[in-house]
């Protein structure tokens, strides 16, 4: 598990859930985005922003690649924003 | 040789949801504004007390969750027409049994003014630039309502978008005839849309000359169903109207009534259409001296026919870009309650603040 708080964790399954149209039971720490939860690049892509602006920070385009699940999201975000 | 024929239309407009609610408002001739204190919804101050909305329109509710979350009024709008025009309640995903033939031209002003004003006023007000909600930013385009209609109902014909103003209805009729006359499509569904929001009710209050005050906004969404007639003329009984022409022209040196008067006799001239065929006359009476001007040249053209006189289509407020095309569905309306109507020809006529003009010639069936 990347570096996030159990709070920090919950936001950011919330925003992912409210972008993908999903319930939050429907989407673990492993499912995948594209292939399990029908996401296309610019959901994708609104996932990065959203996250952007909630913990005002700035997240290289190239990560998307990582961000296919959510362990992937927390990764890569707790990497960018230092934490 | 005979026009193209509409055989089908819908609304979503002040009067509810559908067709049937279209012609019974209409019908009533009752008016529809609304005191806009009781819509919780609209967010923000507004330029208006009151306008005339589509009761109850909320997308979630009428189109569903799935899909509509970033979807904004405009697309929602014509979202929700479409499907009433072809029946079907489609769907966000891609359809999997796509409609090649079919063509969709929709006319606006400019999409949504919420959704270019929110991006706008995100890049400025927040902390970094680039921190906006890239789900609207689609929206922000003006072709978005046109191109999510094809994605949800899976039209995969020629889809265009045509920002022509008031005249944005008419234009539709035109843009629909050419795809058809060079075998584009076999269907063409042509209209336009309009939504109310906040910043539209800025937008038009800021730009509102001084003869045009006291003008209350209204929204909708009016799409008719065009294709080409029959060769030998038969199978074409569910015509409700033949689109004799379109034509289009702009204000000059002398003024709205004799740019108009031109554009008018030019349509009549190339259709070959004589005056005393006229059935009635739809004007789009914008508020103040463009309105008054559209009504003097209709008046010096026709008025010694005493045609019908269609005024502003219905009690339904100034639907922007929609008006025109509410101008057609109110004509076809008004031809099944006239006995006079077959076989005669109805002149409709498009007046914009900008100098635009604009003249549609139908033969009622």
């Amino acid at each position: 598990m990347a570096n996030v708080t159990a709070e920090q964790a919950a936001t950011i399954k919330e925003i992912v859930c409210e972008i993908l149209e999903l319930e939050e039971d429907e989407v673990t720490g492993e499912s995948l985005f594209r292939e399990d939860h029908g996401a296309d690049s610019l959901r994708a892509i609104e996932i990065l922003a959203s996250l952007e602006k909630e913990f005002k920070v700035t997240i290289d385009q190239a990560e998307l690649s990582r961000m296919v699940n959510l362990n992937g999201v927390y990764e890569v975000l707790a990497e960018s924003a230092g934490w | 040789m005979t026009g193209p024929l509409i055989t089908d239309w819908s609304a979503v407009s002040p009067y509810g949801i559908g067709r049937a609610a279209f012609e019974e408002g209409f019908r009533s001739g009752r008016t529809t504004s609304v005191p806009l204190e009781n819509e919780d919804w609209l967010v923000g101050e507004r330029a208006d007390t009151e306008a005339c909305l589509v009761p109850g329109f909320v997308i979630k509710e009428v189109l569903g969750k799935k899909g509509t979350r970033a979807m904004d009024r405009v697309t929602g709008l014509v979202v929700t027409t479409v499907g009433r025009l072809l029946d079907t309640t489609g769907g966000p995903l891609p359809s999997e049994d796509p409609d090649e033939d079919t063509a969709l031209v929709l006319g606006t002003t400019h999409g949504s003014h919420k959704s270019m004003v929110d991006i706008t006023r995100d890049t400025l007000t927040d902390e970094k630039p680039y921190y906006i909600n890239t789900a609207h930013i689609p929206n922000a385009i003006g072709n978005a309502s046109a191109g999510m209609c094809a994605i949800w109902y899976g039209l995969k014909g020629p889809n265009a978008t045509i920002a022509a103003g008031r005249n944005s209805g008419i234009a539709t009729l035109n843009y629909g005839r050419r795809l058809l006359a060079t075998g584009r499509a076999r269907t063409v569904l042509c209209g336009a849309a309009e939504e109310y929001t906040t910043d539209r009710s800025w937008l038009e209050w800021h730009t509102r000359g001084a003869d045009e005050t006291g003008t209350v906004l209204g929204e909708g969404c009016a799409m008719v169903q065009l294709r080409a007639p029959a060769a030998d003329g038969r199978g074409d009984d569910d015509a409700l109207a033949e689109v004799l022409g379109v034509s289009s022209g702009i204000t000059g040196p002398d003024g709205v009534a004799a740019g108009l008067e031109t554009v008018v006799g030019n349509a009549l001239r190339r259709a070959g259409i004589g005056r005393e065929e006229v059935w009635a006359v739809s004007a789009s009476a914008p508020a103040g001296e463009a309105g008054r001007q559209e009504l003097k040249a209709l008046d010096a053209l026709f008025g010694d026919l005493d045609p019908l006189t269609l005024g502003r289509p219905g009690q339904i407020g100034d639907t922007g870009a929609a008006t025109s095309a509410f101008q057609v569905v109110a004509t076809l309306t008004a031809a099944q309650d006239s006995a006079r109507a077959a076989g005669r020809v109805a002149v409709l006529t498009s007046v914009d603040r900008d100098g635009a003009l604009g003249c549609a010639l139908l033969r009622m069936r």
